[in-house]
């Protein structure tokens, strides 16, 4: 871990947005093209001035299987980050996830090829096909832990919700 | 909130329309003929899923450690997962209904991918259905995923083939496992090698036909044909790298372009398999029946909560 006491000098500080960069193209095994900064995957980045760096990463679930390959590609993303010479990732049980850790990126994302939607403050749905608000819960188990089925009325579309 | 429906004059209308790259709704005034086949298309795709989930299902208890475990639990729950997805697809489009579909495949009547009415003999044999079978059945979906006409069945593909994309790197992760064991582990790979080589390049099905509808209206974007060659190129040097043969005496490569060929395939266990007359056919979708009236109750409370739900909101 860094010295704190020391407090970060100009190279670390360089060297963990080096390391922010490059876990920006870390993507998620079930959302191939969103990356785990905007599913708010990344709580912590430290890197020592030895080059040691240590990502803390917090699950959506905590039983996800995607746990190992997510660790695996950090790791191969971050150890070819010139001057890191060790990657250690962490899984953290706090925070707990939760959907407002995600980006607009990520959402627009999940809405436009995925077909997965965010619930709204208020608990409704919107469509993210036909933009209607017609859409009703089908059932709290769907394909993965962290999505439930919907279904919307008005274009018959199955929607997902990431919650 | 509507949309408004479209409609076609006629078929070559319909066709000129898909050919421009259009993409069928449910709100359209769909032509029946391309109701028809897409209905049974996305119904084999369900049928195939939940079928496939059932197998994963019999490994949780036999698979070797927690996170392996972990790992069936999750791939059991998508596969089951994906059918409930593709049937709600597949009921909206008014030719069966949900239960009907599920009716037919349990009383033997319907289809499923010729994959599942073989029997996993060994922890092996279920390695190479993740990395063989799982490998031919992504390759297909993206095919279809690729120019895909029907809008609803897109969307829910692009989330499979995320998935399944991801469960082919949990079987070439246990195949290396295999591959880099014992001398053992080694040989029951090949021995289940033997068993599911020639049902996972017959997954591909016999060639389509030049006229096939399903082509014409952009539902598969290549010939079965173009798939499987496909795949026998990619995955015969793969197993050959890794030490094990592929059971096929009569297997050759063109020295000049280095295409393999495979020896002339023998259609007769596929046509077998769809007429449910396959190895392992009658056993798994007895299973399956079983499965589904013993959890008969939980559908029964389900919908006795609901019914509740609705009391209570119209009494309020």
């Amino acid at each position: 871990m860094t010295d704190l006491a020391a407090g970060p000098t100009v190279e670390t500080r360089e060297l963990t947005s080096a390391v922010r960069t490059a876990l920006g193209t870390v993507t998620d095994p079930e959302y191939p093209d969103i990356s785990i900064v905007d599913l708010g995957l990344v709580e912590q980045v430290n890197v020592t001035p030895d080059g040691h760096a240590t990502v803390g990463l917090i699950p959506t679930f905590s039983s996800c299987p995607a746990l190992a390959m997510i660790a695996t590609d950090v790791s191969s993303a971050v150890e070819v980050v010139p001057g890191i010479t060790d990657t250690s990732v962490i899984w953290l049980s706090t925070p707990v996830w939760s959907v407002d850790r995600t980006s607009l990126t990520a959402r627009r994302q999940l809405e436009s090829s995925y077909t997965v939607v965010l619930r709204r403050k208020d608990g409704t749905l919107r469509c993210p096909v036909c933009g209607s608000d017609q859409v009703g819960d089908q059932s709290m188990a769907g394909p993965t832990r962290c999505r439930s089925v919907a279904w919307c009325e008005t274009c018959r579309n199955v929607v997902e919700v990431m919650r | 909130m509507t949309i408004a429906q479209r409609s076609w004059n006629d078929l070559d209308d319909f066709q000129t329309f898909i050919d421009d790259g259009g993409i069928v709704e449910p709100t359209d005034d769909i032509p029946e003929a391309y109701r028809d086949e897409v209905f049974r298309f996305i119904e084999f795709h369900a049928n195939s899923e939940l079928m496939g989930g059932l197998t994963e299902r019999d490994w949780i208890p036999k698979a070797p450690g927690l996170r392996l475990k972990q790992i069936f639990l999750a791939k059991t729950q998508d596969e089951i997962g994906h059918a409930h997805l593709l049937y709600m697809v597949a009921a909206d489009m008014g030719v069966k209904s949900r239960s009907e579909m599920l009716e037919q495949l349990f009383d033997g009547r319907s289809r499923f991918h010729n994959v599942f009415h073989y029997q996993a003999v060994t922890w092996a044999d279920q390695i190479a259905i993740a990395y063989l079978v799982d490998a031919a059945a992504f390759a297909s979906q993206r095919a279809v995923f690729a120019e895909c006409s029907y809008g609803p069945y897109k969307r829910v593909l692009k989330r499979i083939i995320a998935e399944e994309g991801f469960h082919m790197r949990h079987g070439e992760e246990m195949l290396l496992r295999l591959a880099e064991g014992t001398p053992v582990q080694r040989e029951m790979f090949q021995a289940a090698l033997d068993r599911w080589w020639w049902p996972a390049v017959q997954l591909f099905g016999p060639d389509s036909a030049p006229d096939d509808p399903l082509l014409a209206w952009k539902i598969k974007s290549q010939r079965n044909e173009v798939l499987r060659d496909a795949y026998v190129q990619k995955y015969v040097p793969l197993l050959q790298g890794y030490g094990f043969a592929i059971p096929d005496e009569h297997l050759t490569q063109d020295p000049d372009t280095g295409k393999w060929q495979t020896s002339e395939i023998d259609w007769e266990p596929l046509k077998a398999t769809m007429r449910n007359g396959g190895p392992d056919s009658r056993r798994r979708i007895a299973t399956a029946a079983t499965n589904w009236s013993d959890t008969a109750w939980v559908r029964d409370a389900l919908d006795v909560a609901a019914h509740a739900r609705t009391a209570n909101e119209t009494a309020a």
